[in-house]
């Protein structure tokens, strides 16, 4: 029971990670290939704070999103004005740095040898892993309904008509550099509360977390859904690793001396999806939903970094 | 001193990544997409290696042609079955980017269900050190650097010279031109295709018998090789071998003055600040 809950903490994680790269690249078309480095700053700059100085988590966390954000931020500023291969290649380099820098520093991180112990919060509650699943839920159910209502915003309209086509965008006097910048270290700040939310689940830390298998789990899950739709995410991440992680590897009666192998069948059931579907639905499963019809009151209020930036 | 070292232990160690950088450069330029899936040509290059080294018991230098002609037509097949029919159906560069990570984690993790995840060596031939202008090399690396500037020379009088060269040069360009002028796509892709999946094999043979082979060891090189290309150019593949050449030297500059995890750091820095002062050559 236990370990159900702990799975299900970590899909809520992994949706909100998926949501907030449907952000990023079904809407704003950054093709961000470093989730798992910004998630891992979270994780890790919360941890760091939480064991080596003594921060207490809540504040740990935002600590570790704000530095998350700003990297993210420094990160906008070199690339992402170049070409969405570049940015792709930037990005993945940039969360090899993070792993790299974590397994380096060893009298921040412990390296190799891992960093503990996270204590879980809520400590004096009976049932504080089904609260923690419970806050999750919020959370993530929040950021969806965020990411929602930022498609129908001034902003959502103007990383729409970017991701489209930029240099007219510009042409109509978005400041389209900025509002990729702002929405690019937005989410990213996101990734980063998402990782530090995670450092309690696992409570200790280790380098092997960080792997690049996390960002293409993420990636695949969102094509997989549908890049752009806002439920994308969702059904992505109950496809793969609601199926697999949790159904299959808890529940399938294998044999032992197969079950090793199965995360390794599991990859390669990601990658047979993963070319199926972009061959024969390169929507994804629930294809593009098209924008809400727009109400002229409502939206039209929020004043936003694209309107105030246009001149 | 330090930096003559730097250069030789720079060059020793690159030979793979060169061939890795021109062979994915070359379906970069021809196909306009960064073709991940390439990590498993260096991947199953290694592992034909074993197959004809170990398992059928050739020689070392025997069993590298066979490798690196299978790699070849392994490369040849992932094309015509997955790559052209999703160029064929107008995927976009960043989609085939995410398709070429799906048919690469495919053929990683089935390989690993076929052949199982544990490291394999390579029977080396007898290795003896050599002094080279007074630096320390094994034949084995002096052989490896040799066929890597004999298989580069070969590789540049075709782009340069020769009519397949410029039949790949003119698609990469303008392919409705190319199509008009009588050139051949169909034939052309297909050679390319064969070409650098043969200098991925190669890469990940000397790779596999510099250390390990490993079910991971083409994707441990793909982000470097991604880089490289990326900076050199696209298509240029002149600019892949300086870049690949230069960043071997780095690396084991790096390595000698500190600690060889900070190398990786500064490098992919230095790629990073190279990708934002180069304005627009990406394409």
């Amino acid at each position: 029971m236990d370990y159900l809950i702990f799975s299900l903490s970590l899909m809520l994680i992994y949706i909100g990670l998926a949501q907030l790269l449907h952000v990023q690249f079904g809407l704003a078309g950054i093709p961000n290939f470093g989730v798992v480095g910004f998630w891992g700053i979270g994780l890790y700059g919360t941890g760091v704070l939480y064991v080596q100085f003594g921060v207490p988590l809540l504040l740990a966390i935002v600590v570790a999103s704000v530095l998350c954000a700003a990297l993210a931020y420094l990160l906008a500023h070199l690339i992402l004005q170049r070409s969405g291969q570049a940015i792709l290649a930037a990005t993945l380099a940039f969360a090899a740095i993070v792993a790299t820098l974590v397994i380096t520093e060893k009298d921040l991180t412990g390296g190799v040898q891992g960093l503990g112990t996270i204590a879980f919060p809520l400590g004096d509650l009976d049932a504080r892993n089904i609260v923690y699943l419970g806050i999750l839920i919020v959370l993530v159910g929040a950021l969806m309904w965020a990411s929602a209502r930022l498609r129908d915003s001034r902003l959502g309209r103007v990383l729409v008509a970017i991701r489209d086509n930029e240099e007219l965008a510009a042409s109509l006097g978005k400041d389209t550099a900025a509002s990729k910048r702002t929405i690019f270290a937005i989410t990213c700040g996101l990734m980063g509360v998402l990782g530090g939310l995670t450092a309690p689940l696992h409570q200790f830390l280790v380098p092997y977390l960080l792997a690049p298998s996390l960002t293409f789990a993420v990636w695949i899950a969102l094509v997989l859904g549908g890049k752009g739709h806002n439920l994308g995410a969702v059904i992505g991440v109950f496809v793969t690793f609601g199926l697999f992680d949790i159904l299959v590897e808890t529940y399938a009666p294998v044999p032992a001396e197969q079950a090793i192998l199965l995360p390794n069948f599991k990859l390669f059931c990601y990658g047979v999806l993963l070319v199926g579907i972009i061959m024969f639905r390169p929507t994804g499963l629930l294809g593009e939903d098209a924008p809400r019809v727009r109400r002229r009151s409502g939206s039209g209020r929020v004043r936003d970094i694209a309107e105030t930036g246009a001149e | 001193m330090l930096i003559v070292d730097a250069i030789f232990i720079g060059l020793l160690e690159a030979s793979p990544l060169i061939l890795a950088a021109m062979g994915f450069t070359l379906i970069f330029y021809l196909n306009g997409f960064m073709n991940i899936a390439f990590a498993e040509t260096i991947t199953f290059g290694a592992y034909f290696a074993i197959l004809f080294n170990v398992v059928l018991g050739l020689h070392f230098y025997l069993a590298v042609i066979p490798s690196m002609l299978l790699s070849g037509v392994m490369s040849v097949a992932v094309y015509l079955l997955v790559f052209r029919p999703a160029l064929n159906r107008g995927v976009g560069p960043t989609e085939m980017i995410i398709l070429s990570v799906g048919v690469s984690f495919m053929l990683r993790y089935g390989l690993i269900l076929i052949v199982g995840p544990e490291n394999l060596f390579l029977n080396e031939p007898s290795i003896s050190y050599m002094q080279v202008l007074g630096l320390g090399a094994t034949n084995l690396q002096l052989v490896a650097l040799a066929l890597v500037f004999i298989m580069a020379g070969i590789l540049f009088w075709m782009i340069y010279y020769t009519g397949l060269g410029e039949q790949m040069r003119g698609l990469a360009n303008n392919r409705e031109l190319a199509m008009a002028s009588g050139i051949n796509p169909h034939a052309t892709s297909v050679a390319i295709w064969f070409i650098a999946g043969c200098a991925g094999g190669m890469s990940g043979v000397f790779s596999g018998v510099f250390a390990q082979v490993t079910p991971y060891m083409g994707w441990n090189v793909i982000l470097i090789t991604m880089l490289v290309t990326i900076v050199a150019g696209v298509g240029s593949v002149r600019g892949a071998v300086v870049a690949a050449v230069v960043a071997g030297i780095l690396t084991a500059f790096i390595t000698l003055v500190t600690k060889p995890l900070y190398a990786e750091v500064a490098l992919l820095l230095a790629f990073i600040g190279v990708l934002t002062y180069r304005g627009t050559r990406t394409a």
